[in-house]
């Protein structure tokens, strides 16, 4: 049902933790000041006046915040851990790769771990290298856990509430970039599927495929490319990993070029993955190189412009794309 | 007061960890079991005595040096042995072998091949004890070596600032592989960090079952009524080499034959006799222990393989991870 005005991507969350706390009393919601203060984004503003025995704050102990996510869930609850920021998973990696992800394997599939860790990545906020990074490729090899990321309002509550539903570790990617834009949200309760790429705009000469900030930039470029005749189809894979491949494959099969857009650096990044599936699958297909518009590969700086020089952005899709044309 | 009956179970317990433990030792080095495995001969007392004070029905976290244990509180000890040997009639299907051997029906949620790993993970079921308001506690067991791993820290200030029921049972073996823990800490006693967090602690023989279990029922009570977390330290040592097969050079010959001289199984015993039990009555327990593990072990042996492909299965729920390369 529409609300006759639109909602922050932020507000989409947050309403999506409330229904689901709402719905089920076995979730909780975990983290560094997500209690009191409702989240450093405010994510969790509102939670805590509701729900105080399960809405806690921490002390800044990553490793234990997931150790408790993974471990009360073999019990039955269904943790939604915060992680402020992205870059800090690097504190809990152990707890994350080694536990979490490999819980269900190790219960020889007789228990589940329906953890959720939210955590607000990427760049653009000038914070630097420690604030700023787009963390996936640290955990796309790590099989067990699901990859999350959407890139609308919509998608934000829908994928939210789907990854509490969801029996399986869920690492819930939020770019920050995103946290102020607003789009349609139904009010009430709905869940939009994981595992499954979406196409966002349909297109005939070259497939982008895109995520988070990547996907509205994309979209622009589309448009504006419009208008010198070339259709740009754009996807975004909204779980990056375990991989939905067929809505891609099916889509460079018709175009025959594809463009990948990422955040993050260029080496060993999700456009690699999916770079080399498209070349494994469609070579005879292709009718000009797999190109792919990302980060350079150094940390992100904290001066303005040279976080701007070292980050992909519309232009330099729309450049990516004009010379798939060429070739 | 202990009865005279639960000290002979306690005795056949220890001495049916130390012959699970030495049989996998054998077999260990005879090539039948994958990989390697980590002994705990001569912590006997340390698994017995922790496990008595328990209830079925709370949570444990045992760790790498554990195998008599979980054999004792599983379900199923030849699913346990078969594990071990990576059979497909294992506990975990062959996926976990020795340092990763669950059992949920008795509330083992498993061992860790990463020190300091499940330190953390014991705060969940705690958590889980409190919100739902039920007395079940969890203990986690850990060494020396694991304090140095920063995420025991972490667990244990939230265990304590929150009033969580853990127990933790730190057996210090003294030997991190090859590091004696005074190298390794500035501290006498490692019980002396709980102070800094304001949680109760005790340093105790680990060699005396009997010691053991009176300083865990009080930790468990504690926690039970909702005091928040121990730390006990139970001073022990492992007799063999960190793994089967490390020679263990690095310790001088006269510390592991001193601690041989204060074996728990040889401790216990002489209390037995001390009360009146008859050598004859013990050796006859202790034919029956190596019986049965005799049994474990030939179960173990005779197991068919893990089909080859169920590698690729429960890696995720309700999702299939296909083969790319057939």
């Amino acid at each position: 049902m529409s609300r006759g005005k639109k909602i922050s991507f932020s507000k989409a969350l947050n309403e999506a933790l409330m229904e689901s706390m709402e719905m089920d009393e076995n979730v909780i919601v975990i983290g560094e000041d997500v209690a009191k203060m409702g989240g450093d984004f405010g994510i969790t503003q509102g939670l805590w006046h509701k729900w105080p025995e399960r809405t806690k704050d921490t002390p800044l102990s990553e490793q234990a915040i997931i150790g408790l996510c993974t471990s009360s869930a073999v019990c039955g609850l269904r943790p939604v851990a915060e992680i402020m920021f992205a870059d800090f998973c690097g504190v809990c990696y152990d707890q994350i790769v080694n536990n979490l992800a490999k819980a269900h394997f190790m219960y020889n599939g007789e228990a589940t771990v329906p953890v959720v860790i939210r955590a607000s990545t990427g760049g653009g906020i000038r914070c630097a290298y420690h604030h700023s990074q787009c963390v996936e490729p640290w955990f796309m090899n790590v099989p067990g856990l699901v990859i999350v990321a959407p890139s609308t309002p919509y998608e934000a509550k829908g994928m939210l509430n789907a990854a509490i539903r969801d029996d399986n570790p869920v690492l819930f990617l939020e770019h920050k970039g995103l946290y102020n834009v607003k789009g349609e949200v139904p009010e009430e309760y709905y869940e939009v599927p994981l595992y499954q790429s979406k196409v966002k705009r349909e297109g005939t000469d070259v497939t982008v495929v895109a995520t988070m900030m990547m996907t509205g930039m994309a979209l622009q470029a589309a448009e504006e490319l419009a208008a010198e005749g070339i259709s740009v189809e754009v996807i975004d894979p909204l779980t990056l990993f375990p991989l939905e491949k067929e809505t891609i494959i099916n889509s460079v099969a018709k175009t025959g070029r594809l463009v990948i857009a990422q955040e993050g650096p260029k080496f060993m990044g999700a456009a690699a993955e999916i770079s080399a599936m498209v070349g494994e699958e469609l070579f005879e297909y292709l009718k000009s190189p797999v190109r792919r518009v990302t980060s350079e590969d150094v940390p992100t700086a904290y001066a303005p412009v040279m976080e701007d020089f070292v980050m992909p952005n519309k232009d330099k899709i729309k450049a990516a794309i004009r010379k798939a044309m060429e070739d | 007061m202990l009865s005279l009956e639960t000290l002979k179970q306690m005795y056949a317990e220890m001495f049916e960890v130390r012959e699970f433990e030495e049989n996998i030792d054998v077999y260990s080095k005879k090539g039948e079991i994958p990989g390697f495995v980590h002994l705990g001969v001569g912590q006997e007392a340390v698994q017995v005595g922790t496990i008595h004070a328990l209830k079925e029905t709370d949570y444990k976290y045992p760790d790498h040096r554990c195998h008599g244990a979980i054999a004792l509180m599983s379900s199923d000890k030849k699913a346990v042995m078969a594990e071990i040997f990576g059979k497909a009639t294992g506990i975990n299907g062959g996926r976990g072998g020795s340092m990763h051997i669950t059992d949920l029906k008795v509330r083992n949620m498993g061992n860790n091949g990463i020190q300091g790993s499940n330190v953390v993970s014991a705060l969940g079921p705690a958590f889980y004890s409190q919100l739902k308001g039920n007395d079940d506690v969890t203990a986690v067991y850990m060494g020396d070596g694991t304090l140095g791993e920063g995420a025991c820290h972490e667990s244990i200030n939230l265990a304590a600032t929150w009033k969580l029921p853990v127990i933790y049972v730190l057996a210090n073996n003294q030997y991190a592989i090859a590091t004696h823990y005074s190298e390794a800490y500035n501290v006498e006693q490692l019980a002396q960090w709980a102070d800094g967090y304001g949680v109760p602690n005790e340093v105790v023989d680990g060699n005396d079952v009997i010691a053991v279990y009176d300083a865990m029922t009080r930790a468990v009570e504690r926690a039970r009524k909702g005091e928040g977390p121990t730390v006990l330290e139970l001073m022990t040592y492992r007799w063999q080499g960190h793994f089967a097969g490390d020679p263990a050079a690095y310790r001088p010959d006269e510390e592991v034959e001193y601690w041989k001289g204060r074996c728990p199984i040889k401790k216990l015993k002489g209390q037995l006799i001390e009360q009146g039990v008859t050598e004859e009555e013990i050796t006859a327990m202790e034919d029956k222990v190596k019986a049965e593990i005799a049994e474990l072990i030939d179960y173990a042996r005779k197991s068919p393989l893990p089909k080859a492909e169920d590698a690729m299965k429960h890696v995720y729920c309700n999702r299939e991870v296909e083969v790319h390369n057939v």
